[in-house]
């Protein structure tokens, strides 16, 4: 009788609720989230929107995210999932992202590099896509991952193995991990 | 380098390149409390398959050791009378029912619902398998009400492997229901099990149920039904009032009255969401506030109000901290009957009063929310 709704908490008990500081914690999350939800989305623009629908999100649920054992656990876990549904709805539009704008720099190789590294992340499936960051990005543990993804940790390494295979087909990440 | 610490290194040149603005905070909190305040249908999905599993587990262990459940009444000849009730018992020296009954108002289209008492409604989903569980808070301390809807060839439901309750078939609204409710304690939620209808019913037909606790990561609010089954759509959705400082719109449906408030500064954009139990035309009124001020975030704005008023009610009048007053008339919205009005930054909402056609004071209440919501009976 309801949807996916949630994750979520009354509003009105997170206006009340507590000594804890939503807004300290939203600002000291955010940069972090947003690097996340780059490599999540390859898109700076959609980065920045995902990091603040994730904060929203933690918002509307502030009590328990405050109270919560690993905070940044509850936060990852809303990222992706958010990042999950988006990918669902918009599979047909994805368009490979572009670098970040501050790359270039007369790094025309490094540039190239990373928008390889870019195209190569958005071929993977969203789900292996976020196995792949959540463990080189975070370097998060596959029980961290688990619970970020709602899987197991078995299914963690059996995705984590495909997204490598497929990233090795990428001619510069191939060869850049033969080096 | 190994192929690890090559990707690592290559992530970390990518994404620590990200320059990430300042936090939007503003934009973060007004996206926050745009967000439709709902039950977790997804929570729920997981709660259901779960339920596969846990029931072959009760299936494997007889009666579970413990306290025995609440007592439940059903009527003897399996259909519920012309008032609906299909289960009720006593609990700490409480009455209670559980019943089906019209909570639109009186010559409007019938609108079934699950309620407790006559109070705190929660719209009946049409589809078999749902399951809806309610606290009442300081009316019925530590107790939980629930229903289930259970599919023609469920005979009764079994609470940990000991108590069965049958199947009671309600008619309500020209539709045909079969439902088993019953009361427990919140501390201790049951474990339930179907079993098929028939001469020797067939134990262990699962339902997708595991246990009377809300779903995972929802908290229970006093009145308000936490559903665990598949969802049906809006029941009623209307703008109940619009104007310069904004708009408040309801959507009722099984979450419970959902309104939302949008400034005149959000184009359209909900800028605060929340539910509150369902009224019925006789019972309480759930008096809604829907404050865009946050503090915390220096953030500050009108506040919003809302509440479905009973039929009788032709205004209401809102008293505001200058002295002055907003004089509020009701819309109706599929069959009933909604009050709504902002509150400048600058004042606070001091008393209401229910009047009616002739003007004359039908309720007032000083006990008024700045946020979340109070219920008060007219």
């Amino acid at each position: 009788m309801s949807d996916s709704r949630d994750e979520l908490a009354a509003v009105p008990d997170v206006i009340s609720g507590g000594g804890e500081d939503f807004s300290a914690f939203a600002v000291s999350r955010w940069p972090g989230l947003v690097r996340l939800a780059f490599g999540l989305t390859g898109d700076r623009w959609a980065a920045e929107d995902l990091a603040q629908a994730t904060l929203a999100r933690a918002y509307v649920a502030w009590r328990r995210v405050s109270r919560a054992h690993d905070p940044d656990a509850y936060l990852r876990r809303i990222l992706v999932n958010t990042s999950n549904r988006r990918f669902r709805r918009h599979r047909v539009a994805e368009q490979p992202g572009d670098p970040p704008e501050t790359a270039v720099d007369g790094h025309a190789d490094l540039v190239g590099e990373r928008a390889s590294l870019l195209a190569a992340l958005r071929q993977l499936p969203a789900r292996q896509r976020a196995v792949v960051l959540l463990r080189y990005w975070e370097d998060l543990t596959d029980a961290q991952i688990a619970a970020a993804l709602g899987c197991s940790p078995g299914t963690v390494r059996s995705q984590l193995s495909r997204a490598l295979a497929k990233l090795r087909e990428s001619p510069v990440l191939g060869e850049g991990d033969e080096r | 380098m190994t192929p690890d610490a090559g990707l690592r290194q290559r992530l970390g040149g990518l994404l620590r390149e990200i320059e990430p603005p300042p936090a939007p905070l503003e934009t973060i909190v007004r996206r926050g409390r745009g967000i439709r305040l709902r039950r977790a249908g997804g929570a729920a999905g997981a709660l259901a398959l779960a339920g596969i599993v846990a029931a072959a587990t009760v299936l494997a262990s007889p009666a579970a050791p413990g306290e025995p459940g609440l007592p439940v009444t059903v009527p003897a000849s399996g259909t519920a009378g012309p008032d609906g009730v299909f289960a009720s018992g006593s609990v700490n020296g409480h009455a209670w029912r559980l019943g089906v009954q019209n909570i639109a108002d009186p010559g409007y289209r019938c609108i079934p619902a699950i309620t407790v008492n006559g109070t705190d409604a929660d719209p009946v989903d049409p589809a078999p398998g749902n399951y809806a569980t309610v606290a009442l808070g300081p009316a019925y301390p530590g107790i939980g009400f629930a229903f289930v809807q259970v599919r023609g060839d469920v005979g009764r439901l079994v609470l940990d492997g000991r108590q069965g309750l049958p199947a009671t078939a309600v008619t309500a609204c020209g539709e045909h229901y079969r439902l088993v409710g019953f009361a427990y304690r919140l501390a201790r939620p049951p474990q339930i099990t179907a079993v098929s209808a028939g001469p020797g019913g067939r134990a262990g037909y699962q339902l997708p149920l595991v246990s009377a606790k809300p779903p995972a990561g929802t908290g229970q609010t006093d009145g308000m039904w936490n559903n665990v089954g598949p969802t049906s759509g809006e029941t009623a959705s209307g703008v109940l009032a619009s104007g310069r400082t904004g708009s408040i719109r309801l959507l009722l449906d099984a979450a419970g009255d959902c309104y939302e408030f949008s400034s005149a500064a959000s184009a359209g954009s909900p800028e605060m969401g929340a539910c509150g139990p369902i009224s019925t035309p006789d019972g309480p009124e759930t008096i809604m506030a829907l404050p865009l001020s946050y503090p915390p975030a220096k953030i500050t704005g009108p506040t919003g109000y809302a509440l479905q008023v009973s039929p009788a009610t032709a205004h209401l009048s809102a008293l505001l901290s200058d002295g002055s007053t907003q004089l509020v008339t009701p819309r109706v919205v599929d069959g009933r009957k909604y009050a709504a009005f902002a509150v400048p930054a600058s004042l606070k909402l001091e008393c209401l009063t229910w009047l009616d056609a002739t003007g004359a004071e039908i309720a007032s209440t000083f006990d008024v929310p700045q946020t979340g919501y109070t219920q008060f009976q007219p």
